[in-house]
């Protein structure tokens, strides 16, 4: 069953903050960050299964997927001086991967792709103790052409009705965004007026909305990596998100997002 | 989808993408390439404007050439971070 449901930011300077990261927004990250952690203790999930867009860590130009499964007992992956590494909730996991090939979507999977920071930094500041295992669920966020907004929310729909016909207590988190354009000649300028207008229509409900955005809407607006939450938004359907904190700095809008399920 | 941010990889940057991956994935090369740029920049066969590019390291030239914008990006924070660590809050 799925008992929660969540964005959060993984910005690496929330993390590794350099002296350019203004503190107190890191800070006020990490609040928010807190507060979800307690949720996850409140909810007492079995498995978190993470949506996270890699960055060309697992999968470089020799393979892009648009859709991946991590279905090995364990993954690990480094970021700086991290090391990581996550039991992978395998039942689970493999449950995912076949019910979603049955139903239309050819994923890929991987017993052994090296795990990126994208998933790493919420489970860093989210996992509740004891840990539980994962499911990391990769979407194609950085090399075009990536999934359409469309068929991430369709995968959304159907990954959300795999995880409510478990009987494990499964929490739902998308790791990503908002507005961002690290490389870019934009990076210093975050669309910060559309992260928020679109803050409020989560609030509403409106989140399937999104579905229609195009590729050229997310990449204009530094919004590449919302796949992530258009897939979780597939699963939540209409419901009304709660906004934990929007933290933009002067690269990257920070939010942390709950939605009820 | 023209003049995108992040436009799709021209195969003709495979090699220098490859080199900025390495550059960010790999702590050895990375290692490498900061004590010898253009000797590690010779090991993944790249072109001389290439070359020239990455050290020292020009976002405009890379992207230019077709180096992938994150991959330009990141490997300039991951060579930061090796370089200079203690300049760092860790959490």
């Amino acid at each position: 069953m799925l008992v929660g449901a969540f964005a959060c930011a993984h910005t690496p300077q929330l993390l590794i903050r350099p002296p350019t990261e203004d503190r107190e927004i890191v800070l006020r990250v990490h609040a928010a960050f807190a507060r979800v952690k307690e949720r996850l203790a409140a909810l007492r999930p079995d498995a978190i299964a993470i949506v996270a867009g890699d960055h060309i860590e697992a999968f470089f130009l020799d393979a892009v997927p648009a859709l991946a499964v991590y279905v090995g007992t364990e993954c690990q992956g480094a970021f700086g001086p991290y090391r990581y590494r996550f039991p992978i909730h395998e039942p689970l996991a493999r449950a995912i991967l076949e019910q979603g090939v049955e139903r239309g979507f050819d994923l890929l999977y991987t017993q052994s792709a090296r795990l990126d920071y994208a998933f790493f930094v919420p489970l860093h500041f989210t996992m509740p103790a004891p840990p539980v295992p994962i499911v990391p669920l990769h979407v194609n966020a950085y090399l075009p052409p990536q999934p359409t907004p469309r068929r991430c929310h369709e995968w959304g729909a159907a990954l959300g009705q795999i995880l409510r016909s478990r009987p494990e207590r499964i929490a739902l988190m998308a790791s990503g965004g908002m507005s961002h354009f690290p490389g870019t000649d934009r990076y210093a300028s975050p669309d910060v007026d559309w992260d928020r207008e679109l803050l409020e229509r989560l609030q509403a409900g409106r989140g399937a909305e999104l579905a229609s955005a195009t590729a050229e809407e997310l990449d204009k607006t530094g919004n590449i990596e919302l796949r992530t939450w258009i897939t979780l938004l597939g699963a939540v359907g209409d419901s009304r998100a709660a906004v934990y904190c929007y933290e933009p700095s002067w690269h990257h809008g920070n939010a942390v997002v709950e939605w009820p399920v | 989808m023209s003049d995108l941010h992040y436009p799709f990889p021209p195969a003709a940057a495979y090699r220098l993408n490859r080199c900025l991956y390495a550059i960010k994935s790999d702590p050895e090369f990375c290692s490498r390439f900061l004590a010898d740029p253009r000797g590690a920049a010779a090991e993944m066969e790249l072109s001389e404007p290439e070359r020239s590019a990455l050290s020292p390291l020009d976002r405009d030239a890379l992207v230019s050439l077709g180096g992938h914008p994150y991959l330009v990006f990141m490997a300039e924070l991951r060579l930061r971070m090796t370089r200079e660590p203690g300049a760092l809050e860790y959490f």
